[in-house]
């Protein structure tokens, strides 16, 4: 039989296996929907809270506003004292507090600096962040208008006021992400996993379930039998990276800088070194249901160590090194940056490189390994 | 006969090495190298760059101040636009600042120059840490720029030209983590998620193991209930065990603050594994494929960290978000060390609210039971066919 007809039995060996399609395909687009699903409003908003007005001036009364027009948080509720406000969020009722201290507007007219206290619930961080960011905002407003309002009162006119309270002007631009989304955040890089891992399972249970019977995988060579399913898994999983990459991309408006040709340069790497894990853990593994299992447990680790949630210089370095054995880790890297924060492809060379070291390395491990499956199986045949 | 033969599960691990590691040494290998991860608990030393037009000491002090706050570090200094923002889209910086041309000049005759920071919102906490950063640094420039300008004017001492200088004071309290220490944040809700995920595995496995090693009917044909909870009271303990072990681990050994008691937790936790191993025995037994059941397993509860809502807040989540979340054990297990944890809830506010929603897994249960019949009959067909 030719190679052709080995391409014929594999990919209807791999379109005939229940599990594969399950893992591949239904993974694939199943995980496609669940897992933007809770970061669909991007930011979080409307942080309820509570205030403790000790002031009540007019002033105070103007920041409350303030503080309720930001699109952070929303005053929900009001106390009296600490000890009420901290009840009513023990109750659950609000997230943070807002404390305006006594003379709050008289301190501000003396220029003696009264002191804002806000504070958050910091067990949920972004909800924490997002209340002190919108408190900070207000507060903010408030402040430079009180220094410019100061300054009108020391006789410096308004126009050139406006301009002077701040020494330095500050212009903060967040970049790549401008909204701080957290969809635009989370998907980029959970997709390159949930690429990798589904391929590695869905290699790896083939692999696993020819174990048990004998079939045309015995009767090629190691070397077509590895080559052809390269060619088949990688195939499908460059269309399935075109449904990531451009229908869900374009469906939840993430951003697509990268051109097609650098895309499919980085895959290359990535999806071959992918299939070579399979195929060695489907061939070292005794039972093919290990090989999802061991799959599914490594993702956490995989995904904390990536780099794009927690900064790789706090990682500890021999973790780096660890985590530069497995494709993902630097497919996440590279794929943001060409795609998300539109890179040269000489930027990611180092990457790039990378990638087709671990092809090559894992290449070689699954070769052997494959090798040693079939020569086991023609034994115990014979 | 049969029947009354005991299930001894001694025998079963004694040939299955897989389930015994996924009882014992796998879960502990995965907590820790999250814990690793994370072991630096504050990111400290962000590299940033500066593009500096300016040159002179006024420039170099707010370089300066960027530099002395412990987020940042300024690991590179460019000097054409190009080079700083090849150096930013290569990850080599976070964040780079641009100092314009005339600073000194623009800040003595009062026409505040502007600086422009461009940062790395792609990484969102990076970002968000940088940024907060970046403002108390600017901060304290400008109180130290609008002091000395007080005191030059030569009509003022030392703190009444700070209170000129600074408007409104702020103080920011974050209240259950006092120093918001990303190891305590993520770590404490990652753990249980693996957790979550290693109890449904392993009851696939040890399913599984069952399966193969006394077929169907001896394992749960006549008496289903009381053969199924044999079994799984067995493995109860090492799930119960890996639970209390991450417990003391943060709260006692590493010394997280805790603010309720364990007690309720403990509880909390044994129904938290009773409900994992129910999803993963439905997974099994509706194929009775170990492959196709580990495939449902990680569908369910692989994305489970997304969903708790310890990240990204529950109340910004969609309905439909919010339901998946509600079939996830942990997500419920979460909110009661949270109450627990954080608040110090009494154990009767914790298991109020924690108790109703975990009802719910009696469905899935039911279902299992009924899931067994049905593949116990299709057994004796296809017995009866042969």
């Amino acid at each position: 039989m030719g190679l052709f007809e080995l391409l014929k039995a594999e990919l209807k060996a791999v379109l005939s296996n229940p599990v594969i399609l399950l893992t591949v395909f239904g993974g694939v687009i199943f995980y496609s929907f669940l897992y933007p699903l809770p970061y669909s409003q991007q930011t979080p908003q409307e942080q309820e809270i509570t205030v403790i007005n000790l002031d009540n001036s007019q002033l105070s009364r103007q920041l409350e506003r303030m503080v309720d027009a930001t699109t952070q948080v929303k005053i929900v509720q009001r106390a009296h004292s600490i000890a009420q406000a901290k009840e009513q969020f023990l109750n659950g009722d609000v997230r943070g507090i807002l404390l305006i201290p006594k003379h709050f507007n008289r301190d501000l007219l003396l220029g003696k600096s009264p002191t804002l206290s806000y504070s958050g619930d910091a067990s949920y961080f972004l909800v924490y962040g997002t209340i002190v960011e919108g408190l900070a905002k207000a507060g903010g407003t408030l402040a430079a208008q009180a220094t410019v309002s100061r300054l009108v009162i020391d006789g410096v006119p308004l126009e050139l006021a406006a301009e002077q309270f701040a020494q330095v002007k500050l212009n903060m631009k967040p970049t790549f992400n401008p909204s701080s989304g957290y969809l635009n955040y989370v998907v980029p890089a959970v997709f390159v996993l949930i690429l990798q891992q589904t391929l590695i399972m869905g290699v790896g249970v083939l692999g696993g379930s020819e174990k048990s019977n004998s079939g045309y995988w015995n009767r090629y060579s190691t070397f077509s039998i590895v080559a052809v399913r390269c060619l088949v898994f990688v195939g499908i999983y460059y269309l399935l990276a075109l449904y990531y990459f451009g229908f869900s991309f374009e469906f939840y408006g993430v951003n697509k800088l990268a051109s097609p040709l650098v895309m499919l340069a980085l895959l290359a790497p990535f999806l071959l070194s992918s299939t070579f894990i399979g195929i060695l853990l489907g061939a070292i593994l005794p039972r093919r249901e290990l090989v999802t299992f061991v799959v599914l447990i490594s993702s956490m680790p995989l995904i904390f160590s990536a780099g794009f949630i927690w900064p790789l210089e706090s990682v500890p370095q021999p973790m780096v090194w660890l985590s530069n054995l497995f494709p993902c880790i630097p497919a996440i890297q590279s794929f943001l940056m060409v795609n998300q924060m539109g890179a040269e492809f000489s930027q990611i060379l180092t990457q790039w490189k990378l990638l087709w070291l671990q092809t090559f390395g894992w290449g070689i491990l699954a070769y052997f390994a494959y090798q040693h499956v079939q020569k086991r199986s023609n034994k115990s045949a014979s | 006969m049969m029947s009354f033969t005991k299930l001894s599960q001694w025998q079963v691990l004694k040939h299955d090495r897989w389930l015994v590691s996924s009882l014992t040494w796998i879960p502990v290998l995965l907590a820790l190298s999250i814990w690793w991860i994370f072991s630096q608990g504050i990111a400290r030393d962000l590299p940033i760059g500066v593009l500096d037009l300016q040159q002179s000491a006024l420039s170099r002090q707010l370089i300066r101040e960027f530099d002395a706050t412990p987020t940042l570090q300024v690991s590179h200094t460019f000097t054409d636009i190009n080079t700083a923002k090849n150096a930013f889209i290569s990850n080599d910086i976070y964040a780079y600042m641009v100092i314009p041309k005339n600073f000194d000049r623009d800040i003595y005759i009062a026409n505040a120059p502007q600086v422009t920071v461009f940062y790395n919102s792609q990484y969102i906490l990076v970002g968000k840490l940088i940024n907060s950063a970046v403002l108390q640094a600017h901060g304290t420039f400008n109180a130290q720029i609008a002091t000395l300008k007080q005191l030059s004017k030569g009509n003022s001492n030392q703190l009444a030209a700070l209170s000129k200088a600074v408007g409104i004071r702020t103080q920011i309290t974050p209240l259950f983590n006092k120093n918001s220490n990303y190891a305590q944040f993520l770590v404490s809700a990652i753990v249980p998620a693996l957790w979550q995920i290693s109890i449904v595995v392993s009851t696939i496995l040890f399913l599984t193991a069952n399966y193969r090693f006394y077929g169907l009917k001896k394992m749960a044909a006549n008496n289903t209930l009381k053969k199924l909870i044999g079994i799984s009271a067995f493995y109860t303990p090492f799930f119960i065990i890996q639970g209390l072990a991450f417990l003391i681990w943060f709260y006692y050994l590493l010394n997280w603050p805790m603010e309720g008691s364990l007690l309720p937790l403990f509880f909390a936790q044994l129904v938290t594994v009773v409900a994992c191993m129910v999803m993963g025995a439905l997974f099994f037994f509706l194929t009775l494929d170990p492959a196709r059941a580990m495939s449902f397993a990680g569908a369910f509860s692989a994305p489970s960290f997304a969903f708790m809502g310890v990240t990204f807040p529950v109340t910004d989540m969609n309905p439909i978000a919010e339901f998946w979340r509600a079939l996830l054990p942990i997500s419920h297990y979460i909110e009661a060390q949270i109450s627990q944890v954080s608040y110090g809830a009494s154990a009767w506010q914790t298991m109020s609210s924690f108790l109703p929603s975990m009802l719910g897994y009696l469905l899935p249960f039911i279902l299992t039971l009924l899931l067994i019949k049905k593949q116990l009959r299709k057994m004796e067909d296809n017995n009866g066919a042969i």
